[in-house]
C-alpha cells in the first residue's frame, strides 16, 4: 500500500468539505477518483499535495505516518500534482515553465540552461510529443499547454501522480498518448490518482475507484467488476425523493428558436426549441461548452453561424442590447464577477436593467426608483434593511434575488438563468426555483444553464445534456433520472474514446 | 424609550455612513482652519474669491478627468491638450474676431482630440495610461511646432474685449468663479441625475457585469474621454483669455497632476466606480488653498511640487485604507 488516507475531515468556516473520506492507493496502480462537483476530490487532493491543511485526519506513504503536510514535503516524498487549470507563464520559454521552482543550477549558482533543455528534450520524446523547449509558452495551443503540464510531473522521480481533468484540453491522438505513458509509468511502479468526469476514460485506464460524494467516502473497489451504470449510480447516491415544486404552467407555442448556432472551439450545431411556459434545463459537466453558449445566446459571444428568433422573428446578436430589447433577459453565471456591481446601492443595481431599455426620460428619479425597488422586493422577497446600503451588504441568495429582480424589471419574453443558484443556501436556492415557477405561469419561457442535477429535476420540463461541445441527449421531465443524465453528460453512451467528436443523439 | 435609541442610532449610522463617503468634507474645514489662522484676511471677500477665480481653469478640467477615473481610466494629456486648444483658438479669434466663434472652436476642437483619446483606448486597445501619455507629447509638439516657439498674441483689434471674460465680474463677483460654479452644477447633474452618469460609475465598478447588463461599454469609456476634451475646451477659451498670450511650451504644463491630484483630494476611488463632483470641486479648491498657506507660510515656491506629491500620495493612502474597511 503506497497512500492511505484515513478519516480526513477539512472545515471551510462552517462548511465541511471533507467528512471523514479515506483513499487507499497501491503501488503501481492508477486509481480513478469519482465524485460530481463539489464531493470534495478536490480538498482531497490539495491535502495530499500539502496545500490545504486538514482539520483531522492521517496520512501514510509507504505505512510512515506523515504529519503537517506541506507542499516540500509532498515533492520530497515523491507526490506530483496536475492541476485542472493551467499554470503556465506565458512570457516564459517552454523549459523555464518546466522547471519552475525547480531549477537546475550550476556549481556557481547559475541556471544550468544547457542541463534543463537536454532533460525537457528527454521527456517530450517519452511522452512522444515533439514541442521544442525553446518555443515561448503563448505560442502553444491549450493542448499543448496541457502537454507541458503534464511533463512537468514526469521530470523528476516521482512515486505518485495525480492528474486532475488533464484531458479536458487534449484531443484524441492526445489522450491516447497520455494514457501509454501512463501505462508505462505504471509498470515502472508508480501510481497515478486520475480524476475524470469522463466514465470512457476512467473505464479505459484506470485499475481501481473511490467514489467521494458529499466529502464522505461512498465505495471503493475494481472497475472490472461494475459497469458504467453502476459508477454512476454510485457518484449520483440515493434517489433523490425531494419535493418537486409543481410546475402546471401550460405549455403553449414554441416561441423560441435556435438554429445550427456555432462557436468553436466551445460548441457547434446547436439546435433548440422553447415553448410559451416551459423551462428548459442544459447541463453538462466542465469542459461542454455550456457556458459559452449561454453568453453566445445573450449577445454576449460571437458567433460563427446560427440564428435565433424569437417569435419568428430574427434576433440580432450584435449587441447584448439588441438581444435585450428582443425580448430576452439574462442573469450571468459568477454574481461577484459578473452581475453585482459592488459600488453600486442595492436600488442601484437592481435600476440597471431598466435604465438601459426602458428608461426614456432625461433625468433619473430616485422615488421612482424606490417605488421599483418596492415592487420587486414583494415579487422576489428580499431581504433587506435599507435599498440605499451597498448591495455588498447582502447575504449571496438576496444578492442573486436582486439581480433576478433587474431582469424582470424589463418584463423579457425569455430568460436565461446561467446557473442561478451558485454559491447561496439552500433555502434561498428553493425561492429563486418559485420565482423560475411564477415566471412561467405568467406566460414566461425560461432556460436554465445548471449543473446540479437535483436542482434540474425540481425545474425544467426538458433536458438537454452536452459533452463536448454538442447536444448528446434530450430528455422530458418523465424521462429525466439522474443516473441518466449523468450518463450522457460523462459521454458514457459513447463506445470507447470517441474519434471524431460527432455523435447521434441516440 | 427603545424607539427613541433606534432613532438616535439611526442618526448616528447616517452621520457615520455620511462622514465614510465624505471625507473630503472634513479635510476641506481642517485647510480652512488651517488658513485662517495662518492667514487672517484669508476669509475676506477678496481673497476667497480670487481663491475660486484661481481654481476655476484647472477646476473645470478635473471635473471632466472625475469622470474618466471613475470610469476607471486616466488622461495625462488634458494640459498639453489646452495648450493645443488655446493657443489655435487665439489664431481663430484673431482672423475671425468674434468671441463666440472662438469658444465654440475651443469646444469642438477640445471635443474631438479627446474623442481620439478615446477611441484610442477603446477601439484600439491601448492602456489609457499609454495613450494619453502619448497624445500629451504629441499635442504639445504640435503647437510648438505651430507657434514655432514663441507665443500666441491676442490682437489689439479684440484684446479689451476678450480679456474681460475673464477678468470681469457681476455683481463683484468674479466671472471664472460664475463659470466654475455653472459647469460643476451640469457635470454634477449629468453624475447625480441621468443614466448617462450611472453607467460611468457602473462601467468603473465592474465593467464585465455593465457590459452583461446591456450597457455599451465602448460607447461609455469614450465618451468620458470626449466630454474631458470638451470641458478642457473650455478652460482653453478661459485660459487665452486670462494670459491673452499663451505660450505654446508652457500654457498648461502639469494641468494633468493638480486635476488628477484634486480627484484624488476629492475622494474619488483611483480604482473606478467611486467618487463626487462636489469632492473634486472642493479638492481643486484645497488645493489652491495649500498653495495659499505655502505662500503665506514662506515655504519656497520650488517646494510647492513636493507638497501637491506628499498630498496625493496621502490622499490616495486614506482613499485605499478606507476601501479596505
Amino acid at each position: 500500500m503506497f497512500l492511505k488516507m484515513e478519516n480526513i475531515v477539512k472545515d471551510f468556516g462552517v462548511v465541511r468539505a471533507l467528512d471523514h473520506a479515506s483513499l487507499e492507493v497501491e503501488e503501481g496502480e492508477i486509481h480513478g477518483l469519482l465524485g460530481e462537483n463539489g464531493a470534495g476530490k478536490s480538498t482531497l487532493m490539495n491535502i495530499l499535495a500539502g496545500i490545504l491543511k486538514p482539520t483531522e485526519g492521517a496520512i501514510y506513504i509507504n505505512g510512515a505516518l506523515q504529519e503537517n503536510m506541506t507542499t516540500k514535503k509532498s515533492t520530497e516524498v515523491g507526490i506530483r500534482f496536475i492541476h485542472q487549470e493551467l499554470n503556465s507563464i506565458n512570457d516564459l520559454l517552454v523549459f523555464e515553465n518546466l522547471f519552475i521552482g525547480e531549477e537546475i543550477h550550476d556549481k556557481w549558482g547559475f541556471l544550468n540552461k544547457k542541463a534543463m533543455i537536454e532533460k525537457s528534450k528527454e521527456v517530450f520524446i517519452r511522452m512522444g510529443i515533439d514541442i521544442n523547449p525553446l518555443e515561448l509558452m503563448e505560442n502553444l495551443d491549450t493542448s499543448r499547454k496541457q502537454l507541458v503540464e503534464i511533463g512537468k510531473a514526469l521530470l523528476f522521480e516521482s512515486q505518485l501522480i495525480i492528474m486532475d481533468e488533464p484531458t479536458t484540453a487534449l484531443t484524441n491522438k492526445e489522450i491516447d498518448n497520455l494514457f501509454s505513458i501512463m501505462r508505462t509509468l505504471k509498470k515502472e511502479g508508480v501510481s497515478i490518482i486520475y480524476i475524470s468526469h469522463k466514465m470512457p476514460e476512467l473505464f479505459t485506464i484506470c485499475d481501481r475507484y473511490t467514489v467521494l460524494r458529499d466529502g464522505r467516502f461512498i465505495d471503493s473497489g475494481i472497475f472490472a467488476d461494475i459497469d458504467e451504470h453502476r459508477a454512476t449510480e454510485l457518484l449520483v447516491g440515493r434517489s433523490m425523493a425531494e419535493e418537486f415544486i409543481v410546475n402546471d404552467g401550460i405549455k403553449g407555442e414554441v416561441v423560441y428558436e435556435v438554429h445550427g448556432l456555432c462557436c468553436e472551439p466551445f460548441f457547434r450545431e446547436i439546435s433548440f426549441n422553447l415553448r410559451v411556459g416551459e423551462v428548459l434545463a442544459i447541463t453538462g459537466l466542465h469542459g461542454d461548452g455550456r457556458g459559452e453558449l449561454a453568453e453566445a445566446l445573450f449577445g454576449a459571444r460571437h458567433v460563427s453561424k446560427g440564428e435565433i428568433h424569437l417569435e419568428g422573428e430574427r434576433i440580432q446578436l450584435k449587441s447584448i442590447k439588441k438581444v435585450m430589447e428582443a425580448g430576452i433577459g439574462m442573469v450571468p453565471r459568477n454574481r461577484k464577477e459578473r452581475s453585482i456591481i459592488k459600488d453600486f446601492s442595492i436600488r442601484d443595481n437592481l435600476s440597471i436593467g431598466h435604465f438601459v431599455i426602458k428608461h426614456k426620460h432625461l433625468f433619473i428619479n430616485k422615488e421612482e426608483e424606490t417605488k421599483r425597488f418596492e415592487k420587486n422586493q414583494r415579487i422576489t422577497r428580499i431581504k433587506v434593511g435599507n435599498c440605499e446600503d451597498y448591495i455588498t451588504s447582502l447575504s449571496g441568495g438576496n444578492q442573486q434575488k436582486v439581480i433576478i429582480s433587474r431582469w424582470l424589471e424589463i418584463d423579457a419574453k425569455v430568460y436565461i438563468l446561467d446557473n442561478p443558484t451558485q454559491g447561496i443556501d439552500v433555502g434561498a436556492k428553493f425561492e429563486i426555483y418559485k420565482i423560475i415557477n411564477e415566471l412561467v405561469k405568467r406566460g414566461k419561457s425560461v432556460i436554465v444553464f445548471s449543473s446540479e442535477f437535483p436542482e434540474i429535476h425540481k425545474i425544467a420540463d426538458r433536458c438537454l445534456i452536452m459533452y463536448k461541445g454538442n447536444i448528446n441527449a434530450e430528455m422530458t421531465r418523465e424521462e429525466l433520472t439522474e443516473v441518466k443524465a449523468m450518463y450522457y453528460a460523462t459521454g458514457a453512451n459513447m463506445e470507447g474514446i470517441d474519434e471524431n467528436r460527432t455523435y447521434n443523439t441516440k | 424609550m427603545k424607539t427613541e435609541l433606534t432613532t438616535q442610532n439611526k442618526i448616528f449610522n447616517e452621520v457615520k455612513k455620511f462622514s465614510s463617503q465624505h471625507t473630503y468634507v472634513f479635510s476641506f474645514f481642517a485647510l480652512l482652519l488651517i488658513a485662517v489662522l495662518i492667514n487672517k484676511n484669508f476669509l475676506s471677500y477678496s481673497y476667497l474669491s480670487t481663491l475660486i477665480l484661481q481654481s476655476t481653469i484647472k477646476g473645470i478640467i478635473a471635473l471632466g478627468m472625475t469622470l474618466v477615473i471613475i470610469s476607471g481610466q486616466i488622461d495625462l494629456s488634458v494640459g498639453s491638450l489646452t495648450a493645443l486648444v488655446s493657443g489655435l483658438g487665439v489664431v481663430v479669434l484673431n482672423t475671425t474676431e468674434n468671441m463666440l466663434v472662438m469658444l465654440l472652436f475651443c469646444m469642438v476642437f477640445g471635443l474631438f482630440l479627446g474623442t481620439i483619446n478615446g477611441l484610442l483606448v477603446t477601439k484600439g486597445r491601448i492602456a489609457p495610461f499609454i495613450v494619453t501619455l502619448a497624445t500629451l507629447s504629441a499635442f504639445r509638439s504640435i503647437i510648438v511646432q505651430l507657434g514655432q516657439g514663441g507665443p500666441f498674441n491676442v490682437s489689439e483689434n479684440v484684446y479689451q474685449s476678450f480679456r474681460l471674460i475673464a477678468v470681469g465680474t457681476i455683481f463683484k463677483i468674479p466671472n471664472l468663479a460664475i463659470i466654475f460654479v455653472i459647469v460643476t452644477a451640469i457635470v454634477y447633474i449629468v453624475m447625480e441625475k441621468t443614466k448617462f452618469g450611472r453607467y460611468i460609475y457602473a462601467v468603473g465598478s465592474n465593467e464585465k457585469a455593465a457590459s452583461l447588463a446591456g450597457i455599451n461599454v465602448v460607447r461609455i469609456k469614450t465618451l468620458c474621454f470626449s466630454i474631458t476634451g470638451l470641458l478642457t475646451g473650455i478652460s482653453a477659451f478661459l485660459l487665452a483669455s486670462r494670459l491673452t498670450s499663451i505660450t505654446a511650451p508652457n500654457a498648461g504644463v502639469s494641468f494633468e497632476l493638480d486635476a488628477i491630484a484634486a480627484v484624488a483630494i476629492g475622494g474619488t476611488s483611483m480604482n473606478g466606480g467611486r467618487g463626487r463632483i462636489i469632492g473634486t470641486f472642493l479638492g481643486i479648491i484645497m488645493l489652491q488653498m495649500i498653495e495659499g498657506i505655502l505662500i503665506a507660510a514662506k515655504i519656497p515656491p520650488f517646494l510647492t511640487g513636493l507638497v501637491k506629491g506628499v498630498i496625493i500620495i496621502l490622499a490616495v493612502l486614506l482613499q485605499s485604507r478606507k476601501e479596505k474597511s
